[in-house]
């Protein structure tokens, strides 16, 4: 377990931006409450065998107490580091994405379970959409009674969903809870 | 005596008894003679003035008494002038002031008596003034004057010989006269030339081809030197122009028509209608010229908007629709008025001109606004939101048309392969039907021809270039604010606020984009919604953190781009759902910066209902947050706004069950208030203030508000309940209620009673009303201590106002002697001795 590295850090950064914005400062001065200590602390960034994890600094302290062939994980596991040193966000970032998110997409109740078995969100299983997606942000997508289900990439951007056709994409699949499932011995 | 004999009042009287009876003795009479001297004084007794002290009036009441004194009194001063006349007791005019008797009257003495007499003497003599005149030594300067003008008079009357310094005095006199004869002369000739300009008027009405040849005269009248009277001129060729003018457009002959033989009656046909052209542009010519004179500006922006409210159609109509668009955005209030009226019945009577001028008027709009740069009246915009734009024309009647061409296509297609296969068998048959359609085609195009019916072709594309002028203009406006905007945010002086409005084109330019949001085209909508945004963000969207951030739009400007942005997205997008987050962002921060007197609170009511009310799904933290901001703002304004916004948040949670959670009395709220554990009343972003931490405690204060139909309100907001999932109705739109209690407002006064019934209503609900304290406090509540405790409670905001007031002028006195101090140490450098003498002033 270590702190990100200069790299490793806008790594995460940048992707973290495109989904949230200039929320992103929300996600990194957010305090945190855990532990005995009566001033809250703040959470940090640490990886650990190539997982980035989202940690409050308590608990960073108390997990130095244990070896680190022992340490599983702590904290929030928010993506891992390929072996091309690329960083991917996992689905169990997704609180903490949907919590801050600025481009959201609403998914009707019939394309919902199209979207948690990993395909990607067509035009026809579109109930609403945010306002100002350029293709290439980071979008999370959301039933209707906003419920996070996972998030993707915008393939078009707003305007151009008008003129799409019911089967065009907009959301390209990224993570969607339904690997909980499908994938639990990766996670 | 006799009168002694009525008399009964004091002082008492002998017994009535008459002189004969009255015995004297012999005594008496001896002791009278004998002592004269003593009895001297009955001869001399006035026995007058006795009987008049004595006769104190036996019948007369007290106001005829008065009377009589003054009957009295006045006798007593006419005995008294006469005696003065008599006298001929002159006065020195120095001390000849006028004395106030006691019945109000002034009597002017010396001088009035003089003047009298000789008016007197004047009556009786006429020439012999002189005679008179020397003869009354004691005259003064200014009767002598007088008496000399007198004379003069009765001289010219007379008309007898003028003597040298009358004759003197004559001259001017002639010069009035001539003037006066002038005068005279020119009313005659105003009132001649009046005559004339009726009969020709007549004439021209009564016969237009025959008299067509006096329009030249009535242009001749019309440039006069006389300014009334050429204004009289062009409002009668007004008045005769709009008459004859016929009802289609005159095109002069050409010259090979001229030369073909014609019959006489298209001759004179064609002499009129040439000399009438003629005539119509010397009129226009001389109106154009003339309105450049401030004189003559309203008469003639009059003229020229009246013909072109008439004769849309005829000639010359550019340079008419030239003066009234610029005029459009003139100084002068009733030129403007005119020129809005005419531009709008120009647009809404599309019929008279064919939609042409239409065209015209909005692309000399658009290029005015072009030049102007923006810096125009508002009304220029104002007007192009009477333009009406045909929906059936753009859509159905155009599909069928193209449905048709393409049907026919695919028949013909579908017929020539066919053909030659059918040929032999079908060729009688094929050639009739050839001929039907031949023949129909003919009499259609000869119908065409003939019937003016407009061409739908035509008047779709009259109506598309006029759509797309209307929108460059709109597009300018906004384009010309952001730039502004902009500008003004890069150099960012904080002094020069946004006093004055500077974008006097924007409201009504998001009006009209409101009112034609649904004919825009989709490809410009990005665009509009990006230029939109950053206009509502005011250019304030990343200065927020900044508190110095000088607001360049207002806030009503603001809101109305929000509801623009909406429109424009509900009335385009009925297949695509798009979250307008930005604009509810704005929305949300800009319901803090709300002020009911500055802003309009129409336009937060408009956007309230239709961003929060119309918008079918919100999500539940935005819904939330929402909710609270607008109870919290309900607390602070008047009730017309507060109710607006009460009913909003009725619906809103109406919609929402889950925002219900606001209405229990835990805070925290549970599992639903998502990851931010606390509310933040200060975030801009209503996704991130975690509202559902929160409780509306807002509306325990509320339910206690004098309005009577506000604490209804609340009680019934605060009935609902997150446990039964029933369906509650909206019953009235959030404009609705704003415009009942504003209208309200003026005659409402929050009467004693109000309270009373409030605490029973409250009582009455209490059961369901959430919190235990407040039923508890009702039912021991009476009048006496509710005063009690407002009069506390008002006492304390007077305290705290009292308390910010000394607190701000505290630092406006630290704050100019801190700058005072800044300017000493400045000066101290420069000039040490100034400096001293400051610093004394200071002690």
């Amino acid at each position: 377990m270590r702190p990100l590295d200069e790299a490793e850090t806008t790594a995460v950064f940048e992707k973290l931006y495109k989904f949230t914005g200039n929320n992103l400062k929300n996600i990194v001065e957010n305090p945190s409450h855990e532990g005995p200590d009566p001033n809250p602390g703040r959470y940090c960034f640490r990886l650990h065998k190539n997982k980035v994890y989202y940690v409050s600094e308590s608990l960073v302290k108390r997990a130095t107490n244990i070896a680190r062939a022992n340490l599983v994980s702590l904290g929030v596991c928010i993506g891992k580091f390929t072996h091309s040193s690329k960083f991917h966000l996992t689905i169990q970032a997704l609180s903490l994405v949907s919590a801050n998110a600025r481009h959201k997409v609403w998914l009707k109740p019939t394309s919902e379970m199209s979207f948690l078995y990993g395909n990607h969100v067509l035009k026809g299983g579109l109930g609403r959409i945010t306002d100002t997606i350029a293709p290439g942000d980071g979008v999370v997508v959301f039933s209707m009674s906003d419920v996070p289900l996972g998030f993707g990439v915008a393939a078009k951007s707003t305007q151009d969903c008008r003129k799409l056709d019911p089967n065009g994409i907009v959301v390209l699949h990224q993570a969607d809870i339904g690997e909980y499932l499908r994938m639990e011995d990766e996670l | 005596m006799g009168k002694k004999q009525k008399v009964i009042l004091p002082p008492d009287l002998p017994p009535e008894i008459s002189d004969d009876e009255i015995e004297v003795s012999d005594e008496d009479l001896q002791f009278v003679k004998e002592n004269r001297d003593y009895a001297g004084f009955v001869s001399r007794l006035d026995t007058q003035s006795i009987t008049k002290h004595v006769t104190r009036v036996a019948d007369v009441n007290e106001d005829a008494l008065e009377a009589i004194y003054e009957k009295r009194l006045k006798k007593k001063s006419a005995l008294q002038k006469e005696d003065e006349e008599k006298n001929k007791v002159h006065v020195d005019p120095v001390d000849a002031l006028p004395v106030k008797t006691l019945d109000g009257k002034l009597y002017y003495r010396t001088v009035a008596k003089t003047s009298k007499g000789e008016d007197e003497n004047e009556a009786g003599e006429d020439e012999k003034d002189g005679d008179v005149d020397k003869s009354l030594v004691k005259l003064t300067k200014a009767e002598k004057r007088a008496k000399v003008k007198k004379s003069r008079k009765e001289a010219k009357k007379l008309g007898k010989e003028v003597d040298q310094p009358e004759e003197a005095e004559q001259a001017p006199q002639a010069a009035v006269l001539a003037k006066v004869k002038e005068d005279l002369t020119a009313e005659e000739a105003f009132e001649s030339k009046k005559c004339k300009l009726a009969e020709l008027g007549i004439a021209l009405l009564s016969n237009p081809e025959a008299n067509i040849t006096s329009m030249k005269e009535i242009l001749q009248i019309a440039k006069d030197d006389n300014p009334s009277i050429s204004k009289l001129g062009l409002l009668s060729l007004l008045a005769v122009f709009k008459d004859i003018i016929p009802g289609y457009r005159i095109r002069l002959p050409t010259e090979k028509e001229q030369e073909m033989k014609v019959s006489k009656e298209v001759k004179k046909m064609r002499f009129y209608e040439s000399t009438l052209l003629s005539a119509y542009k010397a009129y226009l010519q001389r109106l154009l010229a003339a309105e450049k004179k401030p004189l003559f500006q309203q008469v003639v922006v009059r003229c020229i908007c009246n013909l072109l409210d008439a004769v849309p159609h005829f000639n010359c109509r550019e340079s008419l629709l030239e003066v009234v668009v610029r005029n459009l955005g003139s100084a002068d209030d009733v030129v403007r008025k005119l020129c809005c009226s005419t531009v709008r019945s120009l647009f809404t009577n599309e019929g008279k001109h064919g939609g042409e001028a239409t065209v015209e008027a909005v692309r000399l709009i658009a290029a005015h606004v072009k030049a102007n740069n923006c810096q125009l009246h508002p009304d220029f915009i104002e007007v192009l939101m009477s333009l009406t734009f045909d929906e059936d024309l753009r859509k159905p009647k155009a599909t069928p048309e193209v449905d048709k061409k393409v049907k026919y296509k695919k028949f013909y297609k579908r017929k020539i392969p066919e053909e030659p296969s059918q040929q032999q068998e079908n060729k009688r048959k094929m050639s009739k039907k050839e001929l039907m359609s031949k023949t129909r085609e003919e009499v259609a195009a000869d119908y065409k021809a003939v019937s003016f019916a407009p061409d739908v072709e035509e008047k779709r594309r009259m109506q598309s270039e006029t759509l797309s002028a209307v929108f460059e203009t709109y597009f300018r406006v906004l384009k010309q604010t952001m730039l502004s905007i902009a500008a003004s945010s890069e150099t960012f002086t904080g002094s020069n606020t946004s006093a004055s409005d500077p974008h006097p084109l924007l409201a009504p330019c998001l009006n009209g984009l409101g009112k034609f949001s649904h004919l825009i085209d989709l490809d410009y909508i990005g665009d509009l919604m990006n230029y939109l945004k950053k206009i509502a963000g005011g250019g304030s969207s990343y200065y927020s953190s900044s508190q110095k951030h000088v607001e360049h739009l207002t806030v009503s400007e603001r809101l109305r781009c929000c509801i623009v942005a909406f429109k424009v997205m509900r009335n385009n997008l009925d297949a695509l759902n798009v979250d307008l987050q930005d604009f509810f962002v704005q929305l949300y921060n800009l319901i803090l910066e709300y002020r009911p007197g500055r802003d309009q609170g129409e336009v937060l009511v408009e956007a309230l209902k239709i961003m929060l009310c119309d918008d079918r799904q919100h999500d539940m933290q935005k819904a939330a947050a929402f909710v609270k901001r607008l109870a919290t703002f309900s607390l602070s304004i008047c009730s017309a706004e507060a109710m607006a916004a009460l009913v909003t948040l009725k619906n809103l949670l109406m919609r929402n069950v889950k925002c219900r959670n606001l209405l229990e009395n835990d805070a925290g709220g549970g599992s639903v208030s998502g990851s931010i554990s606390i509310y933040h009343p200060y975030a801009t972003d209503p996704n991130l203030s975690g509202a559902l931490a929160s409780v509306l405690w807002e509306l325990n204060l509320l339910s206690k508000h004098y309005h009577p139909s506000i604490s209804t309100m609340i009680t019934s907001i605060s009935g609902m309940n997150t446990a039964n999932n029933q369906v509650y109705h909206a019953i009235l739109s959030p404009q609705q209620a704003f415009t009942d209690l504003s209208l309200e407002r003026e005659t409402f006064q929050p009467k004693s009673d109000i309270r009373k019934l409030n605490s029973k209503r409250k009582r009455g609900s209490a059961s369901s009303t959430l919190s235990g304290i407040e039923s508890t406090s009702d039912t021991s509540i009476d009048e006496n201590e509710v005063s009690k405790k407002l009069a506390k409670h008002f006492i304390i905001l007077r305290d705290i106002k009292e308390n910010e007031r000394l607190r701000g002028e505290l630092d406006r006195t630290t704050l100019s002697l801190q700058l005072y101090e800044k300017y000493k140490k400045q000066k101290k450098a420069g000039e040490p001795k100034t400096k001293r003498k400051r610093a004394k002033i200071v002690d």
